[in-house]
């Protein structure tokens, strides 16, 4: 059945499977599928989709009996459930309870809601799986009803009790966190509250005693349309409102820093002039806080990808982004010294954070305020995050706190008695190691600072 | 109709009708409060949420012909 070069994640659906070719892709449907696709076609359904921006472009290339092949729009950078701040996930769960009421509006009905099938493009959530539209049946339940609790659901609920760190679970649990785990959980009070109780303790009940029913006795219950619609629309609403409960530690946090007026905007010019002469198409931010710095930048790049380990500062660059209305915008959550791995079947389900930023290729890589975070908190040595960077791209914008700098200071003095351990951390040290990997271009002192900025160009 | 490729949980397709009611009495009641709340003159309105609602809006094109405008 695949005798393209199936993705790696395109397996499950035996409707059809995506694949690359010539570096487009390419979605091959399979003949049990071409009736929906037809119907999906012909009735305008995937044009008013494409039309309001929810589901991803395609258009047709091939037709014959045994296979229709389509061509979609690529998505330069594709971003996981687990990547996404408190909002982006919302945004997500939100677009698919959206969609699946338009399906019911129109004769049709999402067969899946995994998490997986969004991805963030220009700026908005928007659905992947072209294939995952099936023909509702009258007064059937809704089958990805479950999946959609497991991947959207509880993890927002969990988030909005625990932190916006459990959202990272589903790392773990690729497909959805399992009900049982949700409920115990949860705090006992969310057992009063009905909508909560009903779609998780009691589904996590009823889960349970059904589980052992190998024989198939159990009959399944009929549910209305507008009965389905009500689970819809109330679940859309609850989420809609859902907040988290923690304060952002590093939402304001330039109104914190140890910068001057000065040297901030120093720091932002400095930065403009390098990108400006480089003129990239695409950069990364690693460490990009909320986005400021390159919001800044007076340069059109078409892909700004700004990552960050902290997931308020990630949302907060989220919301900027919405309310400015930002296409080239792309934030997410990325752990340095943990970036996302390739996970799932043959651990080649959904890739690697350093495989996906090696086909984005960005023209340049900005590490503002990052380095000694990676050296004395994560206690990386140079040579190491020399090599880290070396693999992302040409360019390499670097600031440096010397020593002497505050926040240099803090860290140190956080390590007590194994404050000597770091004395490698010098600018001396730095620039031998990275010198290793790259050539300084440029190297730029930010006045009013301790803060050094380095323009380095990998070594070939 | 495709054979279904994952386990929607037999449990998860038997209790949605019970779901469906008492959403239906969420909705119901949600909807009561917020009347009052109108006639009240209580609402408010917070113009600066990111998120619309639910209606996908099928004739107006109107989003795109902003953007195709800029």
């Amino acid at each position: 059945m695949n005798s393209k070069n199936a993705h790696s994640s395109s397996f499950r659906d035996p409707s059809g499977y995506v694949f690359t070719e010539n570096g487009k892709i390419k979605r091959a449907i399979n003949p049990i599928y071409f009736k929906q696709y037809k119907a999906l076609s012909d009735s305008g359904f995937y044009n008013d989709l494409f039309k309001n921006k929810l589901l991803i472009k395609h258009e047709e290339v091939e037709k014959t009996d045994e296979q229709i092949i389509i061509s979609a729009e690529k998505i330069p950078f594709i971003t996981y459930p687990y990547e996404w701040s408190f909002n982006m996930y919302k945004e997500a769960a939100l677009l698919t309870l959206k969609l699946q009421k338009y399906c019911l509006e129109h004769g049709f009905s999402l067969k899946d809601a995994s998490a997986f099938n969004v991805a963030f493009h220009n700026g908005k959530a928007i659905f992947i799986d072209t294939l995952s539209f099936d023909f509702y049946t009258e007064d059937s339940p809704w089958r990805a009803y479950k999946q959609f609790i497991t991947h959207f659901f509880g993890p927002l609920v969990l988030a909005h009790y625990h932190g916006a760190q459990q959202l990272k679970l589903l790392s773990n649990f690729i497909d959805g966190i399992p009900v049982k785990m949700l409920s115990s959980l949860l705090p006992f009070k969310t057992k009063l509250n009905p909508l909560l109780y009903s779609n998780i303790h009691l589904l996590a009940k009823l889960e349970d005693k059904h589980n052992e029913d190998y024989k198939g006795e159990s009959k399944v219950a009929s549910l209305s349309k507008k009965g389905q619609l009500n689970i819809i629309e109330s679940l859309y609403n609850y989420i809609k409102k859902l907040q988290l409960k923690e304060q952002s530690e590093w939402g304001n946090y330039y109104d914190k820093t140890n910068y001057t007026d000065d040297a901030f905007i120093e720091k932002s010019q400095i930065i403009n002039a390098w990108i400006k002469a480089i003129k990239p198409e695409r950069l990364i931010d690693v460490g990009g806080n909320d986005g400021t710095f390159v919001r800044r930048i007076d340069f059109e790049v078409n892909n700004a990808l700004v990552c960050d380990i902290d997931n308020n500062a990630v949302d907060f660059n989220y919301k900027t982004m919405k309310l400015n209305k930002e296409q080239f915008m792309l934030p997410f959550v990325l752990d340095v010294l943990n970036p996302s791995a390739s996970i799932g079947l043959n651990n080649k389900e959904r890739d690697s954070f350093l495989n996906r930023i090696r086909e984005f290729a960005p023209n340049v890589t900005l590490a503002l305020a990052v380095i000694h975070h990676m050296s004395l908190s994560g206690n990386v040595p140079f040579r190491n995050s020399a090599q880290f960077f070396s693999t992302f791209s040409k360019h390499l914008v670097i600031e440096f706190p010397k020593r002497n700098d505050s926040w240099v200071q803090r860290l140190l003095k956080s390590k007590g008695e194994f404050e000597n351990h770091f004395s490698f951390y010098s600018i001396e040290n730095f620039e031998i190691a990275y010198s290793e990997f790259f050539t300084i271009t440029k190297k730029t002192p930010i006045i009013n600072s301790d803060r050094v900025m380095y323009l380095l160009e990998v070594k070939s | 109709m495709i054979t279904l490729y994952f386990d929607p949980g037999l449990g998860a397709m038997i209790i949605q009708t019970i779901i469906a009611a008492v959403a239906g009495v969420i909705l119901f009641s949600k909807n009561l409060m917020y009347k009052i709340k109108v006639f009240l003159g209580i609402t408010k309105d917070n113009k600066k949420d990111v998120f619309d609602d639910i209606d996908i809006n099928k004739d107006s094109d109107l989003e795109n012909k902003n953007s195709s405008e800029l």
